[in-house]
């Protein structure tokens, strides 16, 4: 029970994967491809600098912000603490996810395809914390026929490593499609979703309370947590489990660009249609039960002395199974959508008011919609942006996007090419930057490419 | 170069900009969070035949135990405990309970303060309360005894086992937490 106990704590303390609004479309960067391999890509070729070409950090809580209890404003933090707890949703979630391109690179292919490949690690945590819990924590149980149910509780945990190829094609003027294979090895992964169970206390008969566990059904599945007797976490552990010595799985990335009018453009994908088969060190539990105790009855019996409190474990025991699991099982990554509608316009003119290029457009306004879903939580976003080219070398974004951590979300991005070297960088929540700690959320992401282009 | 103007202002205003209000994260000291769980604990229902022995003479006192060992993860969060007592006696005697705490050698360490004093043909309800300086005694006890003195009745009558009386506990234990430096 207490290995439960501790692995439920660590899959409540681990990823998922966000929204990435500021990069997606942004100037054609190869990392675009990765939000939507039907994405225009103007490259000859590009080759992403080891380890430096996308480092994304996002992480958010829902519930309350750093400043909301630890702000210098002489309110007592008891105080603080009892208000978040009281604004506390139904459910709350906490997000973090991590992304580190180890390689990357592509190239356009004699047919104008563009071929695009690569490996990144993940590691990507969401937990789904109801009110209930907290409640029961903060307050206790003092409340008769409260019911603290775990209904809302659910959490996911993976880390894993990402090979993917991809190829985009232009179909016709209008059409520009785009799919990526990947093949996800997988270090760790945990889940518990579908769960249910109250925890309260009644009046009772025999004695002054009564107290229930009802329709206990808790399952939390492991695999690469518990290890078996041949294995320790070691750095060889995880670097063979995220070269493919892991729990293996195949996803599919499907994206597209159309052309709808000169200059309206609909871009649209959905990532990680996929699945890991979790073979390597599988350990999964199953709590599952009704439980009612009114208290020990003593009987006075000194010929016959009763063992009250091996019995009564006995009955829990017999009552609440828990069973442990070690088959193989199946995990679905969270699915993500992007859909984008823009308009283009302002011409490039050079000092002789002569057009430098009838293709493209200075600036770009348009909406964006993100949507992740899965068994733990789903959840939507939606980002209007504004996108200026200020160069041939340099590109804007901002973005202005209302999620469930902020109704007023504002991001920035700049991309700068220096000769064939390009530099990226995307940060949201701008509005906190003149305080970091009120922020409940926050993401960032940079990286440098090598980007040639196509001679003009 | 004017086209850089407007962005680039913003992104760099922005980013000069970047800072933080005044947080204290030493507060952390000083957060409490109260707050108490309760769980139900013994009860009985005695009838006149437990107290009489084998050749139905009457026995002042009897008593059980409770082997139990309590994990000592809370202890350093719990300030105090607080029992409830709800007793009805329709014996026309007084019974006196004692709670005792004994260690793994069976020796006696703690003893719930005071005696819990049953009067004849009542109903009552008492609250017992360990002090935080006592708290560690739970954690070290491995039994806990019951005894119960039912005292000679003035007049020397005694039980003959055809009473139809009750001596009826229940109990129920309140534990108050304070989770400091959470």
């Amino acid at each position: 029970m207490r290995k439960i106990l501790f692995l439920s704590f660590l899959v409540f303390s681990f990823g998922y994967s966000q929204n990435k609004q500021v990069l997606y479309d942004f100037n054609g960067l190869p990392q675009t491809l990765l939000l939507n391999p039907g994405s225009k890509v103007t490259n000859k070729y590009h080759v992403g600098i080891p380890l430096l070409s996308q480092i994304s950090l996002q992480a958010g809580f829902t519930g309350f912000s750093a400043y909301d209890i630890f702000a210098d404003n002489g309110i007592p933090i008891n105080d603080k603490i009892r208000a978040a707890v009281n604004n506390f949703g139904k459910s709350e979630f906490v997000t973090i996810n991590e992304q580190l391109e180890i390689l990357s690179g592509g190239f356009e292919l004699p047919n104008k395809s563009y071929l695009s490949f690569g490996y990144y690690q993940e590691f990507d945590f969401l937990a789904k914390i109801p009110k209930d819990v907290i409640d029961l924590f903060y307050e206790g149980n003092t409340i008769i026929d409260r019911r603290y149910s775990i209904k809302k509780l659910s959490s996911r945990a993976n880390l894993l490593g990402v090979l993917h190829v991809g190829l985009t094609k232009k179909i016709n003027k209008k059409w520009q499609v785009g799919a990526r294979a990947k093949i996800y090895s997988s270090v760790l992964n945990a889940s518990t979703k579908n769960n249910s169970g109250n925890f309260y206390l009644k009046n009772g008969n025999l004695n002054i309370y009564n107290q229930h566990l009802d329709n206990v059904n808790f399952s939390l599945q492991t695999s690469g947590v518990v290890l078996n007797d041949q294995n320790e976490i070691t750095p060889s552990y995880v670097k063979s489990n995220f070269l493919f010595g892991g729990s293996l799985g195949l996803g599919i990335d499907l994206g597209f660009t159309h052309q709808l009018k000169k200059q309206w453009v609909v871009t649209g994908s959905i990532l990680d249609l996929g699945f890991i088969y979790n073979t390597k060190n599988v350990e999964s539990y199953n709590v599952k039960g009704n439980f009612q105790v009114e208290g020990l009855q003593l009987v006075f019996d000194p010929n016959n002395p009763q063992k009250y409190w091996e019995e009564i474990k006995s009955d829990f025991d017999e009552d609440i199974i828990l069973d442990t699991i070690n088959s193989n099982y199946i995990s679905f990554r969270p699915v993500k959508l992007n859909g984008a509608i823009s308009y283009s316009f302002g011409r490039s003119y050079d000092y002789c008011r002569f057009l430098i290029d009838a293709d493209s457009y200075l600036n770009k306004v348009g909406f964006q919609m993100f949507s992740t879903f899965g068994a733990v939580h789903s959840y939507i976003a939606g980002t209007f942006f504004y996108e200026r080219k200020l160069s041939k070398k340099v590109s804007t974004k901002l973005t202005y996007t209302i999620d469930p951590f902020s109704f007023a979300n504002l991001g920035a991005g700049l991309s700068m090419q220096l000769g064939p070297v390009n530099t990226y960088l995307a940060v949201d929540n701008l509005l906190n930057l003149s305080n970091l700690y009120d922020s409940k959320s926050a993401s960032i992401q940079l990286g440098f490419n090598i980007i040639v282009h196509h001679k003009n | 170069m004017k086209n850089f103007k407007f962005p680039l202002i913003f992104l760099l205003a922005a980013l000069v900009n970047s800072c933080t209000k005044d947080v204290d994260f030493n507060q952390i000291d000083d957060a409490n969070i109260h707050a108490s769980y309760i769980v139900t604990l013994v009860h009985f229902d005695l009838e006149a035949n437990k107290f009489l022995d084998e050749i139905n003479q009457e026995m002042n006192w009897t008593s059980d135990v409770i082997a139990a060992k309590i994990s000592t993860e809370s202890q350093k969060y719990l300030e105090k405990v607080e029992f409830t007592i709800i007793t009805e006696n329709s014996f026309d005697r007084e019974f006196l309970i004692n709670v005792i705490f004994f260690d793994e050698n069976q020796i006696p360490i703690y003893q719930l303060n005071p005696t819990i004093t049953i009067q004849p043909n009542s109903s009552s309800t008492k609250t017992i309360i360990i002090p935080q300086s006592d708290i560690d005694f739970i954690y070290k006890a491995k039994y806990f005894g019951f005894n119960i003195e039912m005292p000679p009745r003035v007049d020397g009558g005694v039980l003959s086992g055809n009473e139809t009386y009750k001596l009826n506990l229940k109990s129920s234990v309140e534990l108050f937490f304070n989770y400091r430096k959470i």
